[in-house]
């Protein structure tokens, strides 16, 4: 066969094979239906939010509580996003890390800088740190929420989710015996416990005993996830924060990939060194980025 | 018959004009590479005109995965070659002819040594295969689904060679079944009879009793913070490197017994620390422009926690200024008194460099001509 013939033979097969993909059906990818709202932010420089590292709520009041690691406090927000009142404790807060506000007003904060749950009554003034066991072991508190009337915290040390008793023991455990590591996030529905293996890639969802009622695997889809929150009520979709690659990225319950959103930067949208993704009271999607000093907000 | 005769006579007439330039004996050593063999010189090179340098048809490695299909695939698999990776074949082979087996540009060992400069080439107490040059004994050359690029689960490989009920009997008040034998013995060589890694924690010199307290008890992490008071207040920021890893997470990173330096680590920095971010050394090895190799990661994180971004030792621009000293005469205004107007944070180097690389000059976030600086100088 000559040259020439290769090559008209070779420009056959390509249009032919080009006129195939054209008939295929596009991929099921669809399209974020995710629009930035506002930046929870404090505006003053010099007193802006310095590597903040988790957002909670309080729906009765409809604030937004946001923990500003760095400058040692935390910062409320009103619904609309306006800077409502920075609270220190009167400076007594050391590295808080993540939050919780009970019905009842008292606030449970992580602070690494004692390793302790901290619970503060505000009206009273009274901090008091708690350093928290697991029999012989020390707990690490890492990120704490609230759930089916109860604490629940995740222990660094252990990797483990650790539903507390309301005199702060261990009521039951959620681990991953087989996995290379420990839970880096978790959420607590109303059925179910929720939890995110980094280096795995997976999400394990427990039954209230501690055994894994379900494992959603994502591999080869996310770079280095870190948080991850569910979409109950609104898509039941798995939501994935993905620090290193600067984005979201969304499931189905069974892995599947639905879409992703996000990117590398400083504005609207953008974000720097994503920690946290959580879903507000309202069906908003917050993201607080460590990086940028805020909390970017979504609706959809 | 006509048409094959034609492609037959065309192949010769291709090899008899190329070597009729071209010196044949350079394609004649010991072991040749095919196509170059069989004269098929116009495989990989057009004779006339080409878009790539040795008038190749294709870039390399496009060109090699035409007929190395299983290297293309061997991609997928999760440790990567970094040449492989970069796609620099030749840096390790010769495309027509070599003396070496595989078509390497020199022994293996010499070839592997090229670039793992690092490595010694024999210790007081050497490990056999490493003595006698086997790198391929422990390591593939191109993929692995282990880290370190072994052949193997490392605990499998070592027990390929080593006879684990001789082991057993050597390590007899071993808890538990034997593993992980690279956390004492250096798999390549060391100072120490029986390849033990060069430096010993003390307690472990001193006996077991300092901290085990009997067979099949855990050692916990309190154990080790009773005395390392030092890093217990590290972990006590808002970024700590604390990792779940069995009972205790010190050991995810440290050998209890010996390591090759005082820090006693598991391996290199680049081992220990890619076990949980390989994609942030992957990023580095792929982007085009990026800060320098430091002797340790260590340089600029804090190992075991930090309240700075990153985990970085200090504020960034403390970590930076010792080696960029002159930069912090005339550089753009940066510190705590400089903001930056999109987030209202302290503007520093971090600001416009990423230090694991971009696809831009100086590993600036952007383009530094003008995209750079219009990020925040939107009136220019």
């Amino acid at each position: 066969m000559t040259e020439m013939s290769k090559q008209k033979v070779w420009h056959w097969t390509v249009g032919v094979l080009g006129i195939a993909l054209l008939l295929l059906p596009a991929p099921a990818t669809a399209e974020s239906p995710w629009k930035w709202q506002k930046s929870l932010r404090i505006e003053t420089p010099g007193d802006a939010m310095y590597m903040p590292s988790a957002v909670s709520f309080d729906p009765s009041t409809e604030r937004y509580y946001v923990v500003d690691t760095g400058r040692n406090r935390l910062v409320s927000y009103s619904r609309a996003g306006a800077m409502v009142k920075a609270f220190s404790a009167d400076n007594r807060l050391l590295a808080p890390f993540d939050m919780v506000r009970l019905d009842d007003g008292t606030l449970w904060v992580v602070e690494k800088g004692r390793n302790s749950l901290t619970s503060i009554n505000v009206g009273a003034k009274q901090v008091t740190p708690h350093v928290l066991r697991d029999g012989a072991q020390r707990i690490f508190p890492d990120r704490v929420a609230y759930g089916q009337g109860a604490l629940y915290v995740l222990d660094r040390a252990s990797g483990n989710v650790l539903r507390l008793n309301e005199d702060l023991s261990v009521a039951q455990r959620f681990g991953c015996p087989d996995c290379t590591d420990g839970f880096a996030d978790f959420a607590v529905t109303d059925d179910a416990v929720w939890a995110l293996e980094t280096l795995e890639k997976k999400v394990f969802r427990f039954r209230p005993d501690g055994s894994i009622a379900e494992t959603i695997h994502f591999k080869g889809q996310v770079g280095f996830p870190v948080s991850m929150a569910m979409g109950v009520g609104l898509d039941d979709a798995l939501y994935i924060l993905d620090r290193h690659q600067h984005r979201i990225v969304v499931f189905k319950r069974n892995g599947q990939f639905m879409y992703e959103f996000l990117e590398l930067g400083q504005g609207p949208s953008q974000v720097q060194f994503p920690r946290q993704i959580r879903f507000d009271p309202w069906g908003n999607l917050c993201v607080v980025d460590e990086g940028n000093g805020r909390v970017e907000v979504f609706s959809r | 018959m006509l048409l094959l005769l034609l492609i037959a006579q065309g192949s010769a007439l291709a090899a008899v004009d190329c070597f009729s330039c071209h010196d044949r004996d350079t394609f004649q050593r010991r072991v040749k590479h095919q196509p170059a063999d069989d004269g098929e010189c116009f495989t990989c090179h057009n004779p006339h005109v080409a878009p790539h340098e040795g008038l190749i048809k294709k870039a390399i490695p496009r060109l090699c995965f035409n007929c190395h299909e299983d290297m293309r695939d061997g991609l997928q698999q999760a440790v990567v070659h970094q040449p492989v990776r970069d796609g620099q074949c030749l840096a390790c082979h010769h495309p027509h002819s070599s003396d070496q087996t595989g078509l390497l540009n020199a022994r293996l060992v010499d070839t592997c040594l090229a670039c793992h400069t690092g490595l010694p080439k024999q210790y007081k107490y050497t490990h056999q295969p490493y003595a006698q040059g086997k790198c391929s004994a422990c390591h593939e050359a191109h993929q692995s689904d282990h880290r370190g690029l072994l052949v193997k689960e490392p605990t499998a490989l070592c027990l390929g060679c080593h006879d684990r009920s001789a082991l057993k009997r050597k390590h007899a008040d071993y808890p538990g079944e034997l593993k992980n034998c690279g956390t004492c013995h250096s798999p390549h060589g060391s100072d120490r009879k029986g390849l033990i890694r060069n430096v010993l924690h003390q307690p472990y010199a001193d006996g077991c009793g300092d901290c085990h307290s009997g067979k099949n008890t855990p050692v916990g992490i309190d154990t080790c913070l009773n005395c390392h008071e030092d890093v217990e207040e590290q972990m006590a920021s808002s970024h700590n490197h604390l990792v779940r890893y069995k009972e205790n997470g010190c050991i995810a990173c440290h050998s209890p017994h010996a390591g090759d330096d005082g820090r006693l680590l598991k391996g290199s920095d680049r081992y220990v620390c890619s076990t949980c971010h390989l994609d942030t050394f992957q990023h580095y090895d792929a982007a085009h422009y990026k800060h320098v190799k430091t002797a340790s990661c260590a340089d600029c994180h804090a190992p075991h926690g930090s309240n700075f971004p990153n985990m970085t030792k200090a504020p960034i621009n403390a970590v930076c200024y010792p080696c960029h000293e002159k930069h912090s005469e005339f550089s753009h205004p940066i510190g705590e008194d400089v903001f930056d107007p999109r987030t209202q944070q302290i503007l520093t180097c971090a600001s416009c460099h990423a230090v694991k690389g971009t696809q831009h000059e100086s590993h600036l976030r952007y383009d530094g001509h003008r995209a750079l600086c219009i990020q925040c100088h939107r009136d220019i």
